[in-house]
């Protein structure tokens, strides 16, 4: 508690301490009937907020699903824990949900040994210096090691330094559907390599009723947040880069972020569109209603773990994945890099006990494991000798595709950029603003944010 | 009551008044009000200092201070990631308001909102009431189905609604039917908040006709029976009987609608996040994104009592308009 | 009018028989509910046929019967989130905010309503005011003070040391001990009883507790009712303060459970739908439960008029 003594709260807390004595009285009674209650649980969950204490460990894990959980309770903990005599306690929290969570036990001093978010989080936990720095430790992995997790671990950096361990990685690629393929004239087993390719074939592959567009020949994500991605998928396939190398200018702005836009924008717009429905959250909609699914699309971005329900939902079809793709000229780039995973608390009473539990989950055959329960793309390049990966094609090829992945940057401020960026894109996509407008006008709020920060 | 004109702050109070008989009020209310108004510190007034005073309690520690904490926060710039604590930075966060387009259009946002659906679920809502009022066979069960939209968990019963409105969902299905085209409900600008405001219509109808029935209960019936005996109609009775009866809980039934309703977030949250073009971003919503999603607890906090002290100033004048004619 | 004066006066004592407007046109306004309802009731109802449907077909179609219906789902629902000590805490929590609601903010909603003292307006808009506040803003001074209480969960006498409240139900009980709108509510709802009933009660010489207890209370069965539903439902269908509040399984509550189902961008629909008409259930038993209290002195009179 030493550290936390002088945080936050200074204005409130002298005042606030004072009617909570006045308040004990009031309590008692409110309070005493609920604890006693409750008596069973008031012993058993105050681990977490004791401080480590005799080896214990608390961790927050980034996700909900139940093969994960399954995997973490009855395997990865109780070997933990006999192999170094600490106690694990493990609370799970889809990583959506743990910004609340976060936020407030760092205000208080409660927050765990280990945590997960996204990588986008990193950079303003290492601003406040809540997070510890891993490079030392990293350093001590084997080399063989380290090459093998030489894909995942940039995306858990800030200005170079280690601080995020994923768990997996994340990526977007092409999924389409081969009969549409076969039926248009086109040839499945040669599928486009340039946007420019993909393009066209999405004009040959769009249906129309009237000026309607009943299946989109290509859908990329185009709602809030996505199509930030989305964009930054194309400007990397053009060769455009986000920000600079020192994370206090916008550089998206060019040529290339112009371009980029102007292609995103061609999909819904004019009389040779290929999209229909802009701003409609696809991603996430149930399998049964995917429109590679309903037949509504012929190619769709998308994320592994929804490529494999699309297919149990669609066993009959045959549907398959792109790699992925550039403009003409350009480098092939997808959408991807390290997904959510863990950090260690800054103020963490066993740091050490920490480390070899995140090492323990990065393990080659603990990390596959957890990779395949939760569906997701291994982060160790190994991985796809291992049966997960020979036994899903979807697998296979993000794993190959995973050398050209390409993410957001870990800069503070990072969200305040993208939402910035998002609503220009917005603009642009809906003909508000030209490209170059919204991309201009973005580039000076992100310019802001940036410079206010670093 | 005895005070011809009202105070911002009396108008809710001057519920108190209640139950006014069919014809004129004057009469009664100097005999019902009498006792309220003794000696100030008289036995009643220390029982009813002693009887609020848990509750009071209660609420100043665990609810006034986190208010007044964030009041504070308002005046700084505060994460609580930071190791350092709040830095004063005094009315710079409610100059920066000003001039802030987002936050400009996220309260006319929210006005129309509170303005499209408060009229809508609290004339719905007293229909409802009314009809279930009766006493018949099987009321209970149609009383407890309108009431479930209320209970059901907002998020799964969203990824039904998000699913009614998609492109293949069952309002496209049903236009279709009747041969109209298909509409993008929730991905036009024109029509999402129209959208939204349909889902918390449908969520908010159940509770609003609960307190109104609740409301109906406490009309003596020997009121309507005078009424009947005067020689009133359906309508007069209403007027004259129901209407006037029902204002205490109307009053609160508006107040909180409007209370609830300016601080719309979840609804906006699960169906549309804000978009799009900004067209369903709520004050609520920007307040939450700051604080949660930027770490910006200050700004967070200077939006919030803006939006805290509209929605004192729109609930003061709507309850106002509803005791309007008791005045 | 001062035929209606008297009917006031002489009904003072019989107000316990609440009445309703006579019903006419009963046929056409129960087929206007039955269609009401029946609207009313379709998103539910798709929420009830996808607890049947199996994953991969969770809306593929417009269909409100599952082609390949299931039960696996509940078994999913129930074992994987451990839903039967979800809903036990959440019972708990419930229970617990019911019982404080219902005597304390009852309590001072008719204090203010029926014994008035100097100040009492201000102070009664001050609490209530608070309700105005979005919980973004006070979210994490609550959670400070949660974990500041002294003298539980390890603290010393000034809240330091320990965890106070945190991870405990008592802690997810705490925002919702006394809920400022239920106060506002019971004030409404006394401004409308007599207040000759009191002064007769007096007179004879009755304290104050007891006017309350057998003079007042008896009259307020639809208020206890809704203040009841009202705080049940309120806690019941919380996410952000339980989540932020618990840590351990043991503790964790009903809406917490169905999250289980909600990962980003992997949600499963048919589990989660299921979890959902359970966590339904409970609170429409409540409901049905204590909506007939709003009949209570009704059918007497009612089934004639």
């Amino acid at each position: 508690m030493d550290v936390h003594s002088t945080h936050a709260c200074t204005p409130r807390t002298p005042r606030g301490r004072r009617h909570a004595r006045r308040a004990t009285a009031l309590l008692a009674l409110g309070a005493a009937t609920a604890l006693a209650i409750s008596g069973c649980a008031a012993g058993g969950g105050s681990g977490d907020s004791d401080d480590g204490g005799d080896k214990t460990l608390s961790v927050w894990l980034p996700g909900t699903n139940q093969a994960e959980i399954d995997l973490v309770t009855d395997t990865i903990v109780p070997a933990f824990e006999e192999e170094t005599g600490a106690e694990v306690e493990v609370t799970y929290v889809d990583w959506g949900d743990i910004s609340t969570k976060l936020n407030s036990a760092f205000a208080a001093g409660t927050a765990p040994d280990i945590f997960g978010h996204g990588p986008a989080a990193t950079a303003d936990f290492v601003a406040n210096d809540r997070i510890l720095d891993l490079d030392d430790r990293v350093a001590e992995l084997s080399q063989a090691d380290r090459d093998d997790l030489a894909t995942a671990l940039p995306g858990g950096q800030v200005d170079g330094v280690q601080y995020l361990m994923p768990l997996s990685l994340q990526g977007y690629l092409v999924m389409y559907d081969a009969d549409a393929f076969t039926a248009a004239g086109l040839d499945p087993d040669s599928p486009p390599t340039t946007w420019e390719e993909l393009k066209d074939a999405a004009e040959t592959l769009t249906e129309r009723n009237g000026s309607t567009i009943t299946r989109s020949g290509f859908l990329a994500p185009s709602q809030a947040i996505a199509r930030q991605q989305t964009f930054a998928t194309f400007l990397f396939g053009e060769g455009g880069t986000l920000v600079n190398e020192a994370g206090t200018e916008a550089e998206f702005a060019s040529a290339e972020g112009a371009d980029a836009l102007d292609f995103f924008t061609s999909l819904y717009t004019g009389d040779d569109a290929v999209s229909a429905n802009l701003g409609e959250d696809y991603l996430n909609a149930p399998a049964a209603q995917q429109p590679l699914v309903q037949q509504t699309a012929a190619m769709t971005i998308q994320a592994p773990s929804m490529m494999q329900q699309i297919v149990d939902a669609a066993p009959d079809r045959d549907l398959r994945v792109m790699p992925p793709l550039s403009f003409e000229g350009g480098d092939p780039a997808a959408f991807g890099g390290a997904g959510p995973g863990l950090m260690i608390n800054a103020d963490s009473k066993d740091p050490d006990l920490a480390w070899s539990f995140i090492e323990y989950m990065l393990s080659p055959e603990v990390s596959t494991e957890y990779t395949q329960g939760t569906g997701t793309i291994p982060v160790r390049a190994s991985a796809a000798e291992s049966d997960y990966a020979k036994n899903s094609p979807i697998i296979t090829a993000f794993l190959a595709a995973s050398p050209d992945f390409q993410t957001n940057p870990n800069v503070v401020g990072w969200v305040q950029v993208r939402d910035a960026l998002d609503k220009q894109l917005e603009r642009a996509l809906n003909g508000v603003a030209t490209s170059q407008e919204a991309l201009d006008e973005a580039a000076a709020e992100a310019d802001k944010i940036l410079g206010a920060n670093g | 009551m005895t005070s011809p004109t009202l105070a911002p702050a009396d108008a809710l109070a001057a519920s108190a008044g209640a139950t006014p008989p069919p014809a004129g009020d004057d009469a009664t209310q100097p005999t019902a009000s009498a006792p309220r108004r003794r000696r100030r510190w008289s036995r009643t007034a220390i029982f009813g200092l002693v009887f609020v005073l848990p509750a009071a309690l209660y609420i100043v520690i665990f609810q006034l201070v986190p208010v007044l904490y964030g009041l504070v926060l308002s005046f700084t710039t505060y994460s609580p990631l930071s190791r350092s604590g709040p830095e004063f930075t005094g009315v710079d966060n409610y100059a920066e308001l000003l001039g802030d387009a987002d936050f400009g259009n996220a309260l006319l946002v929210t006005g129309r909102y509170v303005l499209q659906v408060l009229p809508i679920t609290v004339v719905l809502a007293l229909a409802l009431a009314l009809l279930v009022n009766r006493p018949f066979k099987g009321v209970g069960l149609f009383r407890s189905a309108l009431y479930v939209p209320h209970i059901v968990s907002l998020t799964a019963v969203s990824m039904v609604w998000l699913w009614m409105y998609s492109q293949t969902g069952l309002f496209n299905e049903v236009l279709g039917f009747f041969g109209a085209a298909p509409q993008n409900w929730l991905l036009d600008s024109d029509s999402a908040l129209n959208a939204v405001s349909a889902m918390r219509i449908w969520k908010a109808l159940g509770s609003n006709m609960v307190l109104l029935l609740a409301g109906l209960q406490s009309i003596p019936r020997d009121l309507y029976e005078a009424a009947r005996v005067d020689g009133a109609g359906r309508w007069a009775s209403f007027r004259y009987v129901t209407l006037p009866g029902l204002r205490p809980m109307l009053v609160y039934v508006v107040a909180m609608d409007i209370i609830y309703l300016a601080q719309g977030f979840a609804e906006i949250y699960v169906l549309t996040q804000g978009g799009p073009l900004g067209s369903t971003t709520t004050v609520n919503y920007l307040i939450y994104t700051e604080a949660f999603q930027y770490n910006q607890m200050g700004s967070a906090s200077a939006m919030a009592f803006v939006l805290f002290a509209l929605i004192i100033g729109f609930s003061v004048l709507a309850v106002r308009g509803v005791m309007g004619r008791q005045k | 009018m001062t035929a209606s004066v008297d009917t006031r006066r002489a009904s003072a004592l019989r107000r316990m028989r609440r009445g309703h407007a006579p019903g006419e046109g009963r046929v056409g306004s129960i087929v206007v509910l039955v269609i009401v309802t029946v609207l009313v009731m379709v998103p539910f109802a798709w929420v009830v046929s996808l607890s049947f449907t199996p994953q991969s077909e969770a809306f593929g179609s417009v269909s409100l019967f599952p082609a390949h219906p299931t039960l696996e789902n509940y078994a999913t629902a129930f074992f994987d989130a451990d839903l039967a000590r979800a809903l036990l805490n959440s019972a708990v929590v419930g229970v617990v905010t019911v019982a404080t609601n219902c005597i304390l903010a009852v309590l001072a909603g008719y204090a203010f309503a029926m014994l008035p003292f100097p100040g009492n307006k201000a102070l009664f808009y001050t609490l209530i005011s608070t309700a105005a506040i979005p919980i973004s803003v006070t979210l994490i001074p609550l959670f400070l003070m949660a974990r500041g209480i002294p003298l539980v969960g390890g603290n010393d006498i000034l809240g330091q040391g320990g965890s106070g409240l945190l991870d405990t139900l008592a802690g997810v009980i705490l925002p919702y001990i006394v809920m400022p709108m239920n106060i506002f509510l019971a004030r409404q709802f006394f401004t409308s009883a007599p207040l000759e009933l009191g002064e007769a009660a007096r007179m004879d010489g009755a304290g104050e507790l007891r006017i309350f207890f057998s003079v007042y209370l008896p009259l307020a069965k639809p208020l206890i009712a809704v203040v009841a539903i009202f705080s049940f439902t309120g806690v019941w269908d919380d996410f952000l303060w339980p989540l932020v509040v618990t840590s351990s399984q043991e503790v964790q509550t009903v809406q917490l459970a169905l999250a289980r189902f909600l990962g980003s961008g992997n949600v499963q629909y048919g589990p989660l739908m299921a979890g959902t008409v359970i966590a339904t259930v409970p609170v429409l038993i409540v409901f049905l439960f204590n909506q007939r209290s709003f009949i209570s002195g009704l059918s007497d009179g009612g089934v004639k008029g």
